[in-house]
C-alpha cells in the first residue's frame, strides 16, 4: 500500500545551517496493518509521519502509494489526503464550527455528498465514539479526550484508506487517554490500516501488528510487538522498550517529606498510573515516619517498568545486614502492596515493595 | 493630597477669574483710534494683513483665529475686547444681531484686486481685467456695484444679479478663498458679490464661462499650480504677494474696522434661550436653503468614505499578500509602505496629492481624496487581516489540508471565515475613524459635512448650530456604517 524508498528530510535554517531529520527510511506498509511508531524524542518519528501526507514535504527518497509516487511534480496531493486521514496532537478541530459540521463538512464540501446523507454519518459516526450527544457543541466546549474522539470521527468520515495518527495522546490530560486509546483500539480491531505515532507502551504493544523503533532519523528496528517489547535485536532498541523509570530521594534527618509525596504524585500521573498515587503516599508515610524512622539516612525510589506495567518503592539502608521489617509492620504493609521483597545488597539492604 | 488638588483648581479658577476681567469696560467705551488699544486683547483672521501689522505691536495682547465666526464669537464671550477685520464682513445687520459695532475705522488704506499667476497667460489675463475694469468705470457700472455692494445696500435689495456671464467656450478656473457677503458668496451652488460680478464681466469680455472652486488660505498654491487661472476673495495687493502673483488694478481700498461690543444694543441674545434657538435653526438651516449645504455635504462625506473604504480594502489585500510573501524584497515594499503611512499625518498626505502629484492631472478634488484616504486605509486594513490571519492557529490550516482541501479551499473555507471573527471588530472601527478622518478634505475645496457647517458659519457666525448638525450626522454616519458592514458580511457564529 505505501512503500518509503531512501527517504530523505533536511530542514535548512535561515542562518545557512542545515538539520537533517530524516536520514534514510525504507519501510513497506500494507493494508489492513497497525504499525506504532516508537522511539525516543526528537528522532524524526513526527517528521516521518508527516513526511508520507506530505505536510512537510520531503528533501529526498521516494513514497510510492498503491504504486503511484506522490512525490511527482504535479501529483494530485488532495487527492491523496482524501485517502490518508492524519489525526493530530492538538486536534486541530475547526473551531467556528459545531461538532457535527466540523465532520460533516469535508464530506459535503470535497465527496459532494448530500448534507442530509453526511448528517447521518456524521451522526453514526459520533456514536461510535460516543459523542452523539455532543453533536452541536463547539470544540471550545469539549474536553481534550472528546476533541481528539470528535477528530477521528471527522477523519473516519472521509472513508480513508489509511490513517495517520501524529502522537494522538501526548496533549490529553492523563484520565482522558484511556477514551481515546480505546476508540482506537475499536478501530484495528475493525481492520483499518493505521500508523501511529506514540509514546504509549503498552497501547503499541497491545494493538500494533507491527512496530517501527526509530532512533537517529532511521527505522533502527522494525519487527512484531513481541520482537521490539521482548526480543529485541538491537541494544538501542532493548534499552529504550525495557527502561525503567525512576526518581530518586536521599531521606535524612531533615527532609522535606510533603515535596517528596508531590514529587511522586506527580511520576504516577506522568506514567499514566494514577491509580497508584494513593497507595504510594500512604507505604511511602508508614515507611519512613514509622515502621523505618530510625534506620534514616536512607534512599527512597520510585520505579516503574512500563512494558511490564510494574510500579515498585524501593527502601534502602546502607551497611545493615538484617531486614528491618518485623512480623507486626508486615501487616501493616501487607494490605497496601502486592508482594514484599527483602534482600540484602552489596552495601546494605533493601526492602522492595510491588505495587 | 486633597488640600493640595483643591489649591490648584483655586489657582486655575482665579488666573481664569483675572482673564476674564481684564477687559476695560470704560477704555473700550472711548476708542478712536489705534494709539487707544494698548493693552486691550486684540483679535484678528490668521494670516491676514491684519495679522501681519498688528503683531508688529508689542503693546497688545494679539489672538489670531482662523474662521471670522470664531472671530466674532471670541469677541462676544469676551475672550478679545477688540477684533479688527474688513470693513464689510459684519455687515449691518450681523452687528444689529450681535449687538457690536464699529468703534473706529484704521488708517491703513489696503488697495484690493483680483489676483492672477505670474506668467505669459496669468499677465494676459490681468490685462484684461484691467481693460474690463476700466470699461465698467467709463459707464458708470463700477460705481453701481460699489454703492450696491460696499455700503450693505444689498441687506434691503436681494436681487444680485448685476452682469451677465458667458456660458459657452473655453472655461475660467477661479478659486475663491472667502465665502463672504460682500466680496464674495455662496447661496446655493451660485456665487455673488462684488468681485463675483467684476469676473462676470471678465467672462462675458472674454467669451469663456466661469468654474468657481472655494478654497481655504491654500488656494493660493492651487492658483500657483496652474489648477487655476485667477483668484477672488478680497485678496490685498501686498509687495510680498506682487513678487509671487500678478494682480490686476485695484478696485478698491479697504480700511481695516475695529469691531467691539455695542453696550446699549439690543441684541438677538436677550431674548428667550427657545427664541434664540429658533431663530438659529432658521437663520442657519432654511433661509437661502442652507441645509442644503448639509445634505450635499453629507453625501460628499458618505461617498468618500465608501470608496475609499472599497478601493483602501482591495489594496489592503495586496498589503496583507505582500507581509506574508516568501519573497524577501516584496515583505520590505510592504514594510516600507506601512512604516510611511504610519508616519505621514492624513493631511499632508491629502495636500501633498492634491498640490503636487496629482496637480496638474485634472483629477476631481474628491477623486483624490478618496485616494489619499484608501492609501492610508490600506495601510490599516492590511494590518487587520495579517493579523486576524495571524490569530488563526496554523494547525486549522493543518486540519484542512489534512482532510484533503486544496490550498485555497482550506484559506477561504477554514482560515478566512475565522480570521473574520478575529478582524472584523477592528475593521470597524478602523472604517469610523476614516469616517471621521474625511473631515479635513475641506482643504482641497471639497464641500463636505464639515466643510458644510463651516460654509453656514462664515455666513451666520452662529458658532453653535452648524456644529451641533454636522455632529449628530456624524453620529448618524457612524451608525449608518456599522449597519451597513453589518449587512455586508457573512453571518457570525458565536464562539
Amino acid at each position: 500500500m505505501i512503500t518509503v524508498n531512501h527517504l530523505s528530510k533536511t530542514y535548512r535554517n535561515p542562518d545557512g545551517t542545515s538539520l537533517t531529520v530524516l536520514k534514510d527510511i525504507n519501510c513497506e506498509i500494507n493494508a489492513g496493518e497497525v504499525v506504532s511508531i516508537i522511539g525516543p524524542s526528537g528522532t524524526g518519528k513526527s517528521t516521518f509521519l508527516r513526511a508520507l501526507n506530505l505536510l512537510d514535504p520531503p528533501t529526498g527518497g521516494e513514497i510510492l502509494y498503491n504504486g503511484e509516487n506522490i512525490l511527482a511534480k504535479g501529483y494530485p496531493v488532495h487527492k491523496l489526503r482524501q485517502k490518508m486521514g492524519m489525526v493530530f496532537q492538538s486536534f486541530n478541530l475547526f473551531e467556528h464550527m459545531t461538532v457535527l459540521e466540523n465532520i460533516m463538512y469535508a464530506p459535503v464540501k470535497i465527496l459532494k455528498k448530500s448534507k442530509e446523507e453526511a448528517r447521518e454519518e456524521a451522526l453514526s459516526l459520533l456514536r461510535k465514539v460516543g459523542l452523539s450527544e455532543r453533536a452541536d457543541a463547539y470544540p471550545s466546549m469539549l474536553s481534550g479526550g472528546q476533541k481528539q474522539r470528535v477528530a477521528i470521527a471527522r477523519c473516519l468520515a472521509m472513508n480513508p484508506e489509511v490513517i495517520l495518527f501524529d502522537e494522538p495522546t501526548s496533549a490529553l490530560d492523563p484520565t482522558m487517554v484511556g477514551e481515546v486509546l480505546s476508540v482506537m483500539r475499536q478501530l484495528a480491531r475493525d481492520g483499518m490500516t493505521m500508523l501511529i505515532v506514540t509514546h504509549e507502551m503498552k497501547f503499541a504493544r497491545d494493538v500494533s501488528t507491527r512496530i517501527f523503533f526509530m532512533n537517529g532519523g532511521y527505522i533502527h528496528e522494525d519487527g512484531t510487538p513481541q520482537q521490539i517489547f521482548e526480543n529485541p535485536k538491537r541494544s538501542a532498541t532493548k534499552e529504550f522498550t525495557q527502561r525503567i523509570r525512576r526518581v530518586v530521594f536521599e531521606v535524612g534527618d531533615h527532609f522535606d517529606l510533603p515535596g517528596m509525596f508531590t514529587t511522586m504524585t506527580r511520576f504516577c500521573i506522568k506514567n499514566n498510573i494514577p491509580q497508584f498515587c494513593e497507595r504510594v503516599e500512604k507505604l511511602g508515610e508508614l515507611m519512613v515516619t514509622d515502621i523505618m524512622a530510625a534506620y534514616r539516612p536512607m534512599t527512597v525510589r520510585i520505579n516503574y517498568k512500563e512494558i511490564a506495567d510494574e510500579a515498585s518503592l524501593d527502601f534502602m539502608v546502607e551497611g545493615l545486614d538484617h531486614s528491618p521489617l518485623e512480623a507486626a509492620s508486615k501487616e501493616k504493609i501487607q494490605p497496601l502492596c502486592r508482594e514484599i521483597i527483602e534482600e540484602p545488597t552489596t552495601r546494605g539492604f533493601r526492602v522492595k515493595l510491588l505495587l | 493630597m486633597n488640600k493640595r488638588i483643591s489649591q490648584f483648581v483655586g489657582a486655575v479658577l482665579l488666573c481664569i477669574g483675572l482673564a476674564s476681567c481684564s477687559s476695560d469696560g470704560e477704555k473700550i467705551a472711548q476708542l478712536h483710534s489705534e494709539e487707544d488699544i494698548v493693552g486691550l486683547t486684540v483679535a484678528t483672521a490668521a494670516g491676514s494683513c491684519y495679522d501681519l501689522e498688528l503683531s508688529k505691536r508689542s503693546d497688545i495682547d494679539l489672538l489670531l483665529f482662523n474662521k471670522e465666526a470664531d472671530l466674532l464669537n471670541s469677541l462676544l464671550t469676551g475672550q478679545s475686547d477688540v477684533i479688527v477685520h474688513d470693513e464689510t464682513v459684519f455687515n449691518s445687520e450681523i452687528r444689529r444681531d450681535y449687538g457690536i459695532k464699529i468703534a473706529f475705522k484704521g488708517e491703513q488704506e489696503f488697495p484690493t484686486a483680483i489676483m492672477f499667476r505670474k506668467d505669459r497667460e496669468g499677465e494676459q489675463l490681468a490685462l484684461a481685467m484691467n481693460t474690463v475694469q476700466n470699461k465698467l468705470l467709463e459707464n458708470g457700472t463700477m460705481q453701481t456695484l460699489k454703492e450696491f455692494w460696499l455700503t450693505d445696500a444689498y441687506l434691503d435689495n436681494r436681487t444680485y444679479r448685476h452682469i451677465p456671464v458667458e456660458t459657452e467656450g473655453k472655461v475660467l478656473r477661479v478659486v475663491c478663498i472667502t465665502n463672504m457677503a460682500p466680496i464674495s458668496f455662496m447661496i446655493g451652488d451660485e456665487w455673488y458679490g462684488f468681485e463675483i460680478d467684476l469676473i462676470r464681466a471678465l467672462s462675458s469680455y472674454l467669451h469663456r464661462p466661469l468654474e468657481i472652486n472655494l478654497y481655504d488660505a491654500s488656494g493660493m498654491i492651487a492658483l500657483r499650480n496652474g489648477m487655476a487661472d485667477l483668484l477672488v476673495g478680497g485678496m490685498f495687493v501686498t509687495p510680498e504677494r506682487q513678487e509671487e502673483f500678478c494682480f490686476s488694478n485695484p478696485y478698491h481700498n479697504f480700511h481695516p474696522a475695529y469691531y467691539v461690543l455695542d453696550k446699549e444694543a439690543q441684541t438677538v441674545a436677550s431674548a428667550g434661550f427657545w427664541e434664540r434657538f429658533k431663530s438659529s435653526l432658521q437663520k442657519n438651516l432654511i433661509e437661502e436653503s442652507r441645509w442644503k449645504y448639509i445634505t450635499s455635504g453629507l453625501l460628499e462625506t458618505l461617498k468618500i468614505t465608501l470608496f475609499a473604504i472599497l478601493l483602501g480594502s482591495v489594496l489592503g489585500v495586496g498589503i496583507c499578500a505582500m507581509t506574508r510573501s516568501r519573497r524577501k524584497w516584496l515583505r520590505n515594499i510592504a514594510g516600507f509602505y506601512n512604516w510611511f503611512m504610519a508616519g505621514i499625518p492624513i493631511l499632508v498626505l491629502l495636500l501633498i496629492l492634491f498640490y503636487a502629484v496629482f496637480a496638474r492631472s485634472g483629477l476631481h478634488p474628491a477623486t483624490v481624496a478618496i485616494i489619499a484616504f484608501a492609501l492610508d486605509f490600506a495601510a490599516g486594513a492590511g494590518d487587520i487581516y495579517n493579523s486576524s490571519l495571524d490569530s488563526v492557529p496554523h494547525g486549522q490550516t493543518e486540519g484542512g489540508l489534512a482532510l484533503g482541501f486544496t490550498r485555497l479551499q482550506t484559506f477561504f473555507h477554514i482560515v478566512f471565515p475565522q480570521a473574520l471573527n478575529h478582524g472584523l471588530p477592528l475593521y470597524q472601527s478602523l472604517c469610523i475613524s476614516l469616517l471621521k478622518g474625511t473631515s479635513i478634505v475641506g482643504y482641497i475645496a471639497i464641500q463636505d459635512l464639515t466643510r458644510a457647517g463651516d460654509l453656514i458659519r462664515s455666513r451666520t457666525f452662529d458658532p453653535f448650530i452648524p456644529l451641533l448638525v454636522i455632529t449628530v450626522l456624524y453620529f448618524v454616519l457612524a451608525w449608518l456604517l456599522a449597519v451597513l458592514l453589518k449587512l455586508a458580511m457573512p453571518k457570525q457564529k458565536k464562539l
